[in-house]
């Protein structure tokens, strides 16, 4: 029985994966998972609750930062019918790649195609998934070393610069395990139409 | 050696289908990926030699701005295998045949003037009505095959009647379709239809609205609900047949009982529809479950994750009530559904909604008394 669960939900994907990073480095919760309802998407966590609280603080914060429409609250002494919202749990079998992660948001999936191209071509990074949140929000995220995804963010700008559908890009330098587990393993969350 | 690549991406699926029927005849390209990510948009991805894929990619942008609107089109002279196999667009072999006859595609918003529209074309001409799909954002299409003037016809007549009833988004004839756009077209239903005096449709936005709805229409007359048919950007539509009359009145209940809950989208009424019709879009839930515990209903809709969990945590802490599953429609909505005695219900879903209202969005929130049995085995959320 968790003691409280703190949720956040944002726009998009990308905003999630930073706050979820951000929660689990700033108190001692564990990350449940995510839940994706056409657009928007939510990501869980459980503490007691003043780590719950803290988490949501940084997780909120650190959300802003990349995208607008962030809401956060905990719920204390959550019912079990609570937990059956987590529909994309932590995979905490898969194995994860070691490395800083990239992240870029468009809407729309033209872009990626070429996007991804880019940046594979520009530095030593690979492309670990490509979700579909629907809703047109369409996120690539790719590893390697910090300096080699910090070089393809920034050429994928570059390109994409000009295109007005670019939501935003965010680069984690040291993801935790366990944030990689959520997102960055090309199972579950998030097929095409 | 690897082939460059052509990436194509439109709103609307008979731009995207126009543009890639003259892509393929323009150069010598095959369609190896398909991608839709709602809201309507959908890619194309054509490969072949650098020449050959730019020339296409020319004449597709033309063509996409021509029927529609265009969001990309770009050429990758050599395309990295490394970030291509990552990509989810990859299509198998073609699953549907294509052969010489001509091919129209009537595309709307919503699925009644859809339905509407597709019973006016298997009337007015000899057309085979060969199956639809939903591309997100409300947007679905139709799609009729065989001889030029016929299909002329359908889709002449097809987008009066859809007009009436709703909103028509494009409609697209090829004359003569080339083999390669099989992989775009969506699967013939493999069903059969049967008779019936009148189906009628009444379209709402939001998974409690539809409960609300079909109740309604039961009780109102004889009707049988065939299907709630989940369609995209929220829409959902319930799908009632029966004689004219009944029919008739059922949906004059079900469209008051939209207004109350808020969220009624379309309303369509087809009297004697065609056979092609019926197995195209009614074809009945094999399944039938268990009735259920016959016990009043909660419904609480939302557009936020967050206002939903507090608002379910806040139910089940208020009253003496279970929690019976959730269901998402698309276009941010979620439904939660509860059960419990009709006080207990009552309770809850008040407590419920004055949670949800502070966090987030509260789109519906619904007490049903008493369910009626055939409107209980049809619901997808258990």
């Amino acid at each position: 029985m968790h003691a409280s669960i703190g949720m956040v939900e944002v726009e998009g994907i990308a905003g999630i994966i930073v706050a979820a990073d951000a929660a689990v480095k700033s108190a001692d919760v564990e990350l449940l998972g995510w839940d994706s309802i056409g657009g928007f998407t939510t990501v869980f966590f459980s503490g007691s609750i003043s780590d719950v609280d803290a988490a949501l603080k940084s997780g909120a914060a650190a959300a802003r930062e990349v995208v607008e429409h962030v809401v956060a609250a905990p719920v204390t002494q959550p019912q079990p019918a609570c937990l059956e919202f987590v529909t994309n749990p932590v995979n905490k079998e898969a194995v994860t790649k070691s490395g800083a992660l990239g992240i870029v948001e468009t809407r729309g999936y033209g872009a990626h195609v070429y996007g991804d191209d880019e940046m594979v071509k520009t530095a030593a990074v690979d492309v670990v998934h490509v979700i579909t949140v629907h809703n047109r929000v369409v996120c690539s995220l790719v590893q390697g070393d910090v300096g080699a995804v910090r070089e393809a963010i920034a050429r994928v700008q570059t390109r994409l610069r000009g295109y007005e559908h670019l939501m935003c890009t965010a680069v984690l330098p040291q993801p935790r395990p366990e944030v990689l587990q959520a997102f960055a393993v090309r199972t579950g969350g998030g097929s095409g139409v | 050696m690897s082939k460059a690549i052509g990436v194509l991406e439109t709103r609307g699926m008979a731009s995207l289908l126009g543009a890639t029927d003259a892509m393929l005849k323009a150069a010598d390209v095959c369609v190896t990926g398909r991608h839709g990510i709602g809201s309507g948009w959908v890619t194309v991805v054509v490969e072949g030699d650098v020449a050959a894929v730019q020339t296409a990619i020319a004449i597709g942008r033309a063509q996409a701005q021509r029927h529609g609107e265009l969001i990309v089109a770009e050429v990758i002279a050599r395309p990295e295998t490394r970030a291509q196999d990552a990509m989810p667009h990859a299509v198998a072999s073609a699953e549907v045949e294509i052969d010489q006859r001509a091919l129209g595609l009537l595309e709307t918003q919503g699925l009644a003037p859809l339905i509407a529209g597709a019973d006016a074309m298997a009337k007015a001409a000899d057309v085979e009505v060969c199956g639809w799909a939903f591309i997100g954002g409300a947007l679905c299409h139709v799609l009729v095959r065989g001889d030029v003037a016929a299909v002329q016809t359908a889709i002449e007549t097809g987008r009066r009647a859809a007009e009436k009833v709703g909103t028509v988004y494009a409609t697209l004839v090829l004359p003569q379709p080339i083999a390669g756009v099989a992989p775009l077209l969506p699967l013939t239903p493999q069903s059969t239809g049967g008779r019936t005096g009148a189906l009628g449709v009444v379209e709402v936005i939001g998974y409690a609205a539809v409960v609300a709805v079909a109740d309604a229409m039961v009780k109102a007359a004889e009707v049988d609900i065939q299907r709630l048919s989940i369609g995209s950007g929220g829409r959902i539509s319930a799908l009632a047949v029966g004689s004219l009359d009944d029919v008739q009145a059922a949906v004059q209940a079900g469209r008051e009982m939209a207004g109350q809950v808020g969220g009624l989208d379309g309303v369509a009424l087809v009297s004697r529809p065609d056979v092609a019709t019926m197995s195209c879009f009614v074809s009945v839930l094999e399944e039938v479950r268990q009735g259920g515990a016959r016990r009043a209903m909660g419904l609480i809709e939302t557009r936020s994750t967050v206002a939903l969990v507090r608002a379910v945590d806040q139910m089940l802490k208020s009253a003496d009530v279970s929690y019976e599953g959730s269901y998402k429609v698309g276009y941010f909505l979620t439904a939660s559904i509860v059960r419990g005695d009709v006080g207990a219900v009552r309770v809850a879903i008040d407590a419920g909604a004055q949670e949800a209202a502070k966090h987030g969005e509260l789109v519906a929130a619904h007490v049903i008394p008493q369910l009626y049995e055939e409107v209980e085995r049809r619901l997808p959320h258990q």
